[in-house]
């Protein structure tokens, strides 16, 4: 391990990879901080950047910015309550209100020594849990990986929430539908192309990827007609001292690790990311909490701004876990990622950790890197940052438009692709007008030809029987774990709804 | 049974199955496919299969949220509509008019459509980024950017 260790610090402090971190961090602080446009647009809108350079430097880039607009989003919900993406959205709650109390420096402050720590400590963990996943995984066999994948689809709609399960299966579906087009990779044969030459490569993931979310998320807010608004101008000359007293520090350090450890196995398991464990680790203090504590969550408590951000940095940290170690990743930014790295030829799963361990290390590495970056430069230049929120919107919206068209079509050379994009994002429009999540569509299309050939492969061996779904224990047990993901939920709804036809009295867990 | 969010859904998603089954029947076989566990087809009917099962769970279930139906939400239709519009004519501007020049076309009128009417701020923040852009492209990363096909023929 200490090998790997000075494999990945050799590859980062170049100073080529050392100013990637740098920009990174600052580009994804910058665009986290718009309002809508969150870490997997961010990450999305840099890939054609990335596309330049080598596959170290480039998954460090992508690194720095998911980070970098992590932080941006709870800056930006810390200062004018509007959440740059749905993981610090809990932040607000109480940062917002120590804004709004004068100590707009101290959240700042706070929430940066907690992403910090937050995000250390999973790095920490990542270093130690990740090379032994990939060891373990090295015995994998395609069964296992299709089980594995299935478990990744179907943990995907399990944490989707409420009612929303059967529609992120849906959108599940639609994805690996988009994955079959294109000729199969196996035989050759033309599939969905419909005679188009531009359909047989396949969809292009970054089409979709920019389309879906960049695109969709602007063109949301020229619908919302947030360009009319006046721009939500928080008062950047007087954030009040970034100091904390030694009591603060204090208070909130139990806080801190708790979440922390809380936020990264959150983030390890596929399908759940920085949303539900920033909202998971604000809820667990609160219960936790005294009860004179307690009633100042939501009025600005420090406690209640110190777990979500470590969480959710502790967890965006975690999500690297099964990307780099089992190839599937947990959320709609690792999913990003991982398209990127495989656009690079570059397969992530167990044999990562053998084949490219500078990528691997370096991603690694890279996390503290990026925690120190954002603690050492953004925090004393968010004053300066939050300076550029003052562009007018009626500027900045096409700006991001262009960039958007623009990552897209300097791929491809190809105006086909900018009318596909337009077409795909009024799909995507409607689709979000109708509830539907984007998130599990572009897993299931990131996912959909590696579970294509993993099943393949699986079916030859075992003869067409499908009996290689229960024959190891290994893969018994995904596929069981797979099934309970997929299950549980409404399952226990069933269950609730049959103890209320047992006793007519509906109204207890109406508040649910 | 009323036409909520859930159903609309779930037809739309039906009939994109049924569409979807129907040509993965389509899909061509080699000779002797027939007697392979798994070909280009098996995929694509597999998911065919449990997407027609899911959408017609998500037409017949009882929607567990409140859900009153698709209601279009008071947005500014024509604006954006307008600038989806815009984009379209990018893509088709680029091919005659080469990458600088429709580019700066296309943030002028994404500008002025949102509302921004000074032409010193149309002219002036288009215009250099324009140019620094294209500088960057051409002289920092090293990309050919093709001139448009009006001005091929010179």
């Amino acid at each position: 391990m200490i090998d790997g260790i000075l494999t990945g610090l050799t590859t980062v402090i170049l100073p080529f990879n050392l100013l990637m971190v740098v920009v990174g961090c600052f580009a994804g602080t910058f665009i986290g901080m718009l309002p809508g446009l969150g870490p997997i647009s961010a990450v999305a809108l840099m890939i054609p950047v990335t596309y330049g350079l080598d596959p170290a430097s480039g998954i460090i880039l992508m690194a720095g910015v998911y980070y970098g607009a992590v932080f941006g989003g709870s800056t930006s919900s810390i200062l004018i309550n509007a959440p740059g993406c749905s993981s610090t959205v809990v932040t607000a709650f109480d940062g917002y209100p120590l804004a709004r109390k004068g100590q707009a420096g101290k959240a700042l402050a706070l929430a940066a020594y907690c992403s910090f720590t937050g995000g250390t400590i999973g790095a920490f963990f990542l270093l130690v849990a990740a090379p032994m996943l990939a060891k373990v995984s090295l015995s994998f066999q395609s069964a296992d990986y299709f089980a594995l994948m299935v478990l990744g689809l179907s943990a995907v709609a399990a944490f989707s929430g409420k009612g929303k399960v059967l529609k992120a299966l849906v959108m599940t579906v639609i994805g690996l539908m988009l994955s079959t087009v294109g000729a199969d990779r196996s035989s050759g044969v033309e599939r969905f192309t419909f005679g188009s030459l531009e359909l047989l490569d396949g969809v292009s993931f970054l089409l979709l990827a920019m389309a879906t979310f960049a695109l969709a998320e602007v063109m949301f807010s020229v619908l919302r007609r947030e360009h009319t608004e006046e721009d939500p101008t928080a008062d950047m000359s007087n954030l009040g001292s970034m100091k904390l007293t030694k009591e603060e520090v204090k208070e909130i350090a139990p806080t801190v690790g708790r979440s922390s450890v809380m936020g990264f196995l959150i983030g390890v398991l596929p399908g759940a990311g920085a949303t539900i464990a920033a909202f998971l680790a604000y809820g667990f203090e609160r219960n936790l909490a005294p009860l004179k504590e307690k009633l100042k969550f939501g009025q600005g408590s420090l406690r209640g701004l110190a777990a979500p951000e470590s969480a959710n940095n502790a967890a965006s940290t975690g999500s690297f876990v099964p990307l780099l170690t089992l190839g599937i990743p947990g959320s709609g930014t690792t999913a990003i990622m991982l398209g990127a790295l495989i656009a690079y030829g570059i397969q992530p799963g167990p044999r990562l950790f053998v084949d490219n361990p500078e990528v691997f290390w370096s991603v690694i590495i890279s996390m503290y890197f990026g925690n120190l970056v954002l603690l050492v430069l953004n925090l004393p230049l968010i004053p300066y940052i939050a300076k550029l929120l003052v562009i007018p919107r009626p500027i900045l919206i096409p700006m991001i438009l262009f960039f958007s068209l623009t990552g897209v079509y300097l791929v491809s050379f190809n105006a086909f692709d900018i009318h596909m994009m337009v077409i795909v994002c009024a799909i995507a429009i409607g689709l979000r007008l109708l509830d539907f999540p984007m998130a599990p569509l572009l897993l299931g299309f990131i996912l959909g030809g590696m579970l294509e050939d993993n099943l393949r492969r699986a079916l030859l061996i075992s003869d067409g029987t499908l009996e290689f779904m229960w024959e190891r224990p290994i893969t018994a047990v995904i596929m069981t774990l797979a099934f309970l993901a997929l299950f549980s939920q409404p399952m226990i709804s069933l269950a609730k709804r049959l103890m209320h036809m047992k006793e007519p009295s509906p109204k207890v867990a109406d508040g649910e | 049974m009323a036409l909520t969010k859930d159903r609309i859904g779930g037809l739309l998603f039906l009939a994109l199955c049924i569409a979807y089954g129907f040509s993965a029947y389509q899909i061509p076989f080699y000779p002797g496919d027939e007697y392979e566990p798994f070909t280009s087809r098996t995929l694509p009917i597999i998911l065919a299969v449990i997407g027609t099962g899911l959408s017609l769970a998500l037409i017949f279930a009882k929607s567990e949220d409140q859900d009153d139906g698709p209601i279009l939400p008071n947005f500014d239709w024509r604006t954006g509509g307008l600038m989806m519009l815009y984009m379209v004519g990018y893509g088709i501007i680029l091919e005659w008019f080469g990458y600088t020049i429709s580019t700066a076309i296309f943030l002028i009128a994404g500008f002025h459509l949102l509302g921004e009417r000074r032409w010193t701020v149309l002219l002036g923040v288009s215009i250099p980024f324009v140019i620094g852009f294209w500088a960057l492209l051409v002289y920092g990363l090293d990309i050919y950017l093709a001139p448009g096909e009006l001005f091929q023929g010179e």
